[in-house]
C-alpha cells in the first residue's frame, strides 16, 4: 500500500467526514491535535510520508498483510473476523472493585496483563467531568476508575504515540474496532520507527455498533442531566429501544433513536462490529447480565486469556449456540448497513 | 539643542518636512496642537511636544483624530491659533466633526494638516483626503517643497485667522518623510490669552455661540469666506510659473509632484518647451491666475496623486472659460497618461510627456530594468511582513489560532489597524479574516455575533491593540455588551502605540509631553460595561489557551481577553534578553523529526533560523530577542531557556 502523508489523509479522511477519531494521528507531531473529541489540523504539513497516513484506520490498507500480522493466516471475510474461540466470561473476586460495564472482563483481563508484566501500562478512556479522555493506567487501580463504556468518540491512541515518544514500550490497549485496526497497523510498524517497534504488546477491542460525536452527546447530555453526577450509560439488549442513563438520583431512560442521531458521521460506513484486528475481543453477554460475551482471535490473545483464568482473575463458561448465531448475525448486518451507506455515499 | 526651537531667524537648516511643518507652526504662533499618531504624520506632534514647555505650547496625541480636531478647535474658539495632525484615514474619522467646524466657522486660525501616503507605504489604502475640502467647503493648500512646508503653516494659520475658516494643508509621505533645505524665519513672542466669548449677538463670529446653524445663513457665510480665499490665492506666491512664454506643454501640478515634473523636465531638457504651473493652492482653484496659464498653450498635462482632484476641477473650469480661451486639451489619469494608483515618481512623468511631445525616450532602458530586476530577485534575501522577533502578537496569534483550529468549529477573528494587521499573514498564522480601519474588527463582529437566528454557529473573536481599543473599539464593544451579542473580544495590548513610534494613549501614566497623565485601566473599563473580562500573558502559552478555550466555552455574550505583554522594540525592553536562548543539537532531529519544521517552517520567529549543513534549527544569537516562546513550541523540547539576571 502506498504510504502518503498528512495532505492525503485530510483529502481522504478528515475531509470528507470519515474520520473515527480513533487519535492514532494525534500527538505524533505538532500538527494533528485533538481538542474534546474532535481532531484537527493545527498548520499544514506537506511531509510526503507519515505514520498519520500510515496508521489511519480509514486509509487504504491490505488485509493480508495486517491478517499475516496479526494471525498468521491470510485475511478471509467473515462476519466476526478471525477467531479461535468464542466464550462467555467474567471477572472475578480477586480484582479491585470497580464500575464495571458487564462483567468486567476487559479491566480483568488488563489488570492481569499488567500485574504480570505481560504490558507495562494500559492506554484506556476513562473521563473527566462527562468528557471522555485517554487515561495511561500503570496500575490495577488506574485501570478500575476507567471501568464503564463512555458511548463517546475518543482519540484514546493518541496516548499510544505520547507513550512512544517518551521511549515506552509493551502498552496493552483497550478501544473499539477502528481503534484496534489502527493499533494493528501501529504493531506492523509500516514506518519502521524505532520507537513504535514493541510499543503495543496487546490489542483489546470493544464491541461497537456506533460511538456518539463527543461534543453533540455532552450539550445533550448536560441538558438532560444537569449537575447531577453520571455513573453509567447502557445500552439495553433489543427490543428495548431506549439508552439508559444511571445517575446519582437513579436511571433516566431515553429513546434510542434520539441518541442515534448524534452518532459520529463515519459509524454509518463501519464494516467491523466486533473489533476484527485485536488479540481479544469482549462486549457485552445480552443473554446474562453481568457477563461478556469474549472472542479470542490470536495465538497470544489466547495465551492471555487462558493465563489470566488460571491465575483466578477470570471465569469463562461456553457460548450457547444461539447466542454466537446472534453475534454472527448481528455482525453480518452491520457490514451490510456499512455496504449500503458506502453505496449510497457513492452515488 | 534643538533646531525647531533655537535655529535662528534667516539660518539654513536640513528639515525633515514633518519639522518643517512644526517649525512653521512655531513661527505661525500656535498654542495648541493635537493628533493621533498615524505614518506618515506623525513626527510633527512628536517634534512639537518636546519644545512644548520652551514655547508655551499645549501638545497632546489625543483618543482618536476626531478628539484631536475637537481639542483643535477649541482652542481656536478661545481665540488660540491651533493645529490638527493626522493621517489621511484619520480625516474619515473627524470628518463628521469638521463638517459642522466648517460651517460654524473658527476664531484663532486653525489648521488641519492630513499626511496622505499615496502609495501605501505605511498603510493599507491611499486616501486622497483633498476630496473632503470640496466636501467641507474648506480651502486646500499643498506644500510643493520643504521651503514651503514651513511658510505654507504659517501662512495658513493667518490666512485662516483672517477668514475665519478652518484650512486643510496635505502633505504626503515624500514630503512629510523627505529631508530638505529650509531657512527659518522669525519666531513669535508668546502671549497669546485664551478666552472663549459667548455672550454677544447669537451670530457674531467673535462674541456669539459657535455653530453651524442656523445652516442657511452659515452655509452662506461658509461659501463667501471661500471666494475670498480664492481672491487671496489669485496672488498667492505659493503658485509659481516656471518655462517660456509659450510652451508646447504646460504642466499644472502641486505637492511633491513637483518634484517630480521639474526632474522629468530636466531629464528630458525640454525647459524650453514645457512650462510649469506649480499650485499651492488647490481648491478652489484660483481661476483668473489658471486662466492666464491656460491660454498659453494647447496641451496640458496635470500631474498629482493619487486620483485625478486637480484634473477634474481643472477641465470644470477650463470648460467655464472656453469661450475665452478656446478649448484644450487637459491630459492625465482619466485618459491614461499617468496611473490612478499608486505614488508617482519623475520615471511616470517622464513617460507621460514624451509621450505627448513625440520624444523618443525611456525613461528606464529596457536593459537596464530587466537586468535590476534580476538582480533584485536573486540578489536580495526575500522580505516579507513579519513580527519582530520576540514580539507579543506572535504569541498571541500562536494561542489564538491553535484554540480556534482545536476547537474546530470554523471560529475566526476580525482585526483592524496596527502591528497585529500582520495577522492576517502568515507570520500571524493567517490568523486575521477581516480587516477594516480601527476598532472595526470588533464593530464587525459585534454584528456577525448576532447572526445565531440566521444559522451562524461559528465562534467570532476580534482582536484589537491598547491604543485602538481607547480609539475606536470602546463604542464596538459598548454596542456588543449592549446588544448581547456573542464574541469574544482579544485586546493585544503592548502598552503603547507600537506601530508609529511608542507614542502614549490613555492606558498609559504618561501625555505626549511625557508628564503625569491618568491611566485609564482597560480590564475595569470592559468590567463596567458589562463583559466578561480576564487578562493574561500572551508569553504564558497554556494559560492563554486555557482562557481563550473558556471563553469560548461560554457560548453567550461578551468576553475580553487582555493579552498583556511589551512590545519588543519598546524602549524598556529593547536589548534585553529575559532568556538566553539555545538549541540543543543533540536533541532536535531535524529533517528526520516529524515536526516538519514547526520552529522555522511555521512559528518562524526571525531569531531562529535553519541551519542546513547541520540540519538542525539554531538561535540567531543577534536577532533574539530572549522572549522564551519558541522552547515551548518546539515538541521535542530541544530549545533550552536560561534565564538572565539583570
Ligand atoms: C463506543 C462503544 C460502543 C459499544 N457498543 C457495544 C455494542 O453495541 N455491543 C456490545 O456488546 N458491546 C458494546 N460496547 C462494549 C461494551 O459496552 C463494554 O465495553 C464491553 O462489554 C466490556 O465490558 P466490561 O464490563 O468488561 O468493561 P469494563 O471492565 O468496565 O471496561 C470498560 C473499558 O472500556 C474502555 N472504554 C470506555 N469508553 C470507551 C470509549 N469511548 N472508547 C474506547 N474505549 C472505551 C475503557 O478503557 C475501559 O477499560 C461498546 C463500547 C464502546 C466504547
Ligand atoms: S480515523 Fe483516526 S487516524 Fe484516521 S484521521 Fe481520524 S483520528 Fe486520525
Ligand atoms: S462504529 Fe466503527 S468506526 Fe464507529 S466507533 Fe465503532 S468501531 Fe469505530
Amino acid at each position: 500500500m502506498e504510504i502518503l502523508g498528512s495532505k492525503e489523509l485530510m483529502e481522504q479522511v478528515r475531509s470528507k467526514g470519515l474520520c473515527t477519531t480513533c487519535g492514532a494521528c494525534v500527538d505524533i507531531c505538532p500538527y494533528h491535535q485533538s481538542h474534546k473529541g474532535r481532531i484537527a489540523l493545527t498548520f499544514d504539513c506537506d511531509i510526503a510520508q507519515g505514520q498519520c497516513f500510515a496508521v489511519c484506520p480509514q486509509t487504504e490498507f491490505d488485509a493480508n498483510e495486517l491478517s499475516e500480522l496479526m494471525f498468521q493466516v491470510p485475511f478471509q471475510n467473515l462476519p466476526l473476523g478471525h477467531y479461535r474461540s468464542v466464550k462467555s466470561a467474567k471477572a472475578t473476586d480477586k480484582i479491585i472493585k470497580g464500575n464495571f460495564q458487564n462483567g468486567g472482563t476487559v479491566s480483568a483481563l488488563m489488570m492481569f496483563a499488567l500485574e504480570e508484566k505481560w504490558i507495562d501500562s494500559a492506554v484506556l478512556t476513562g473521563s473527566k467531568e462527562l468528557v471522555p479522555e485517554p487515561v495511561m493506567a500503570d496500575s490495577s487501580e488506574d485501570i478500575a476508575k476507567c471501568g464503564t463504556t463512555k458511548y463517546m468518540a475518543t482519540p484514546t491512541l493518541s496516548l499510544v504515540n505520547k507513550s512512544a515518544r517518551e521511549g515506552r514500550k509493551k502498552l496493552g490497549v483497550v478501544g473499539t474496532g477502528c481503534q484496534m485496526k489502527a493499533s494493528a497497523s501501529i504493531r506492523s510498524n509500516p514506518m519502521n520507527k524505532d520507537e513504535y517497534k514493541d510499543a503495543i504488546a496487546l490489542s483489546l477491542g470493544l464491541f461497537c455498533t456506533w460511538s456518539l460525536d463527543t461534543r453533540e452527546f455532552l450539550d445533550y447530555l448536560k441538558s438532560r442531566v444537569g449537575r447531577e453526577q453520571v455513573i453509567s450509560m447502557d445500552v439495553p439488549p433489543p427490543p428495548a429501544e431506549i439508552f439508559v442513563i444511571k445517575t446519582e438520583n437513579g436511571e433516566l431512560e431515553l429513546p434510542l433513536s434520539e441518541i442515534r442521531e448524534m452518532t459520529q458521521e463515519a459509524c454509518a460506513t463501519c464494516p467491523d462490529m466486533t473489533a476484527e484486528w485485536a488479540d481479544v475481543s469482549v462486549g457485552a453477554f445480552e443473554g446474562k447480565p453481568g457477563w461478556n460475551t469474549v472472542i479470542i482471535r490470536s495465538q497470544k490473545g489466547e495465551e492471555w486469556v487462558n493465563a489470566a483464568v488460571e491465575a483466578g482473575y477470570l471465569v469463562l463458561d461456553d457460548l450457547p449456540d444461539e447466542s454466537l448465531d446472534h453475534l454472527i448475525q448481528g455482525a453480518g448486518n452491520k457490514k451490510k448497513r456499512a455496504d449500503n451507506a458506502k453505496h449510497e455515499e457513492v452515488q | 539643542m534643538n533646531i525647531l526651537s533655537t535655529g535662528e531667524k534667516g539660518s539654513r537648516h536640513l528639515l525633515m518636512g514633518n519639522e518643517a511643518i512644526a517649525r512653521g507652526a512655531l513661527e505661525g504662533g500656535i498654542s495648541v496642537a493635537a493628533g493621533y499618531p498615524g505614518t506618515p504624520s506623525s513626527e510633527i506632534i512628536e517634534s512639537l511636544a518636546k519644545i512644548s514647555k520652551d514655547h508655551h505650547l499645549y501638545v497632546e496625541w489625543s483618543t482618536n483624530e476626531k478628539v484631536a480636531m475637537e481639542v483643535a478647535a477649541a482652542a481656536s474658539f478661545a481665540r488660540l491659533r491651533s493645529i490638527c495632525v493626522l493621517k489621511q484615514n484619520g480625516l474619515n474619522v473627524a470628518s463628521d466633526f469638521l463638517l459642522h467646524l466648517a460651517g460654524s466657522g473658527v476664531r484663532g486660525g486653525m489648521v488641519i494638516i492630513p499626511c496622505d501616503d499615496p502609495g501605501a507605504l505605511s498603510s493599507i489604502n491611499e486616501g486622497d483626503t483633498r476630496h473632503f475640502a470640496r466636501l467641507l467647503e474648506i480651502p486646500l493648500l499643498e506644500p510643493g517643497d520643504f521651503q514651503e512646508a514651513k511658510d505654507m503653516t504659517k501662512w495658513a494659520l493667518e490666512l485662516s485667522e483672517e477668514l475665519q475658516t478652518v484650512i486643510m494643508m496635505r502633505s504626503v509621505t515624500r514630503l512629510s518623510h523627505a529631508s530638505g533645505s529650509v531657512v527659518l524665519g522669525d519666531l513669535p513672542e508668546f502671549g497669546a490669552k485664551a478666552e472663549f466669548r459667548h455672550e454677544g449677538f447669537l451670530l457674531d463670529p467673535n462674541e456669539g455661540i459657535v455653530s453651524s446653524a442656523p445652516v442657511e445663513i452659515k452655509h452662506s457665510q461658509q461659501q463667501e469666506k471661500v471666494k475670498k480665499a480664492v481672491e487671496k490665492f489669485e496672488t498667492s506666491p505659493f503658485n509659481t510659473y516656471t518655462g517660456p512664454e509659450s510652451p508646447e506643454l504646460l504642466v499644472i501640478t502641486s505637492s511633491a509632484c513637483n518634484l517630480y515634473s521639474r526632474e522629468a523636465i530636466n531629464i528630458l531638457d525640454v525647459k524650453d518647451r514645457v512650462g510649469i504651473l506649480k499650485l499651492g493652492t488647490t481648491w478652489p482653484l484660483p481661476e483668473k491666475l489658471v486662466a492666464e496659464h491656460l491660454k498659453k498653450c494647447e496641451k496640458i498635462l496635470i500631474v498629482e496623486e493619487v486620483i485625478p482632484f486637480m484634473e477634474e476641477n481643472l477641465k470644470m473650469l477650463a470648460q467655464e472659460l472656453a469661450p475665452q480661451i478656446g478649448q484644450k486639451t487637459l491630459m492625465g489619469k482619466r485618459d491614461g497618461y499617468l496611473p490612478m494608483v499608486n505614488e508617482l515618481n519623475p520615471d511616470l512623468v517622464i513617460n507621460a510627456i514624451s509621450k505627448i511631445l513625440g520624444i523618443e525616450y525611456q525613461a528606464v532602458p529596457e536593459e537596464y530594468a530587466t537586468g535590476t530586476l534580476q538582480k533584485t530577485f536573486f540578489g536580495a534575501p526575500v522580505r516579507e511582513w513579519i513580527f519582530c522577533p520576540g514580539c507579543p502578537h506572535r504569541a498571541s496569534y500562536w494561542s489564538i489560532n491553535q484554540v480556534l483550529k482545536l476547537d474546530n468549529n470554523q471560529g475566526f477573528v476580525c482585526g483592524d489597524i496596527g502591528c497585529y494587521t500582520i495577522g492576517t499573514l502568515p507570520s500571524g498564522f493567517s490568523t486575521l479574516k477581516t480587516l477594516h480601519s480601527m476598532g472595526s474588527g470588533t464593530g464587525i463582529a459585534s454584528g456577525f455575533g448576532k447572526l445565531k437566528p440566521f444559522g451562524m454557529k461559528q465562534p467570532v473573536l476580534s482582536v484589537c491593540g491598547d491604543s485602538t481599543f481607547f480609539h475606536a473599539a470602546m463604542p464596538a464593544l459598548v454596542n456588543a455588551v449592549h446588544n448581547k451579542s456573542d464574541i469574544t473580544m482579544v485586546v493585544l495590548d503592548n502598552s503603547g502605540t507600537a506601530m508609529t513610534g511608542f507614542q502614549p494613549h490613555p492606558g498609559l501614566e504618561a501625555n505626549a509631553e511625557g508628564n503625569d497623565a491618568i491611566k485609564l485601566d482597560i480590564k475595569s473599563v470592559c468590567e463596567s460595561m458589562g463583559a466578561y473580562v480576564k487578562e493574561s500573558d500572551p508569553f504564558d502559552l497554556d494559560n492563554t489557551r486555557e482562557v481563550l478555550f473558556e471563553m469560548l466555552e461560554k457560548k453567550d455574550g461578551v468576553k475580553v481577553l487582555i493579552l498583556r505583554q511589551i512590545c519588543a522594540l519598546s524602549p524598556e525592553k529593547k536589548g534585553k534578553k529575559m532568556f538566553e536562548m539555545a538549541v540543543d543539537e543533540s536533541r532536535c532531529k531535524g529533517e528526520k523529526c516529524g515536526c516538519n519544521r514547526l520552529c522555522t517552517r511555521i512559528f518562524r520567529c526571525p531569531g531562529l533560523f535553519w541551519n542546513k549543513e547541520k540540519g538542525t534549527s539554531k538561535i540567531d544569537e543577534a536577532i533574539c530577542a530572549g522572549c522564551g516562546i519558541c522552547s515551548e513550541i518546539c515538541p521535542i523540547g530541544a530549545i533550552s531557556k536560561k534565564e538572565v539576571t539583570q
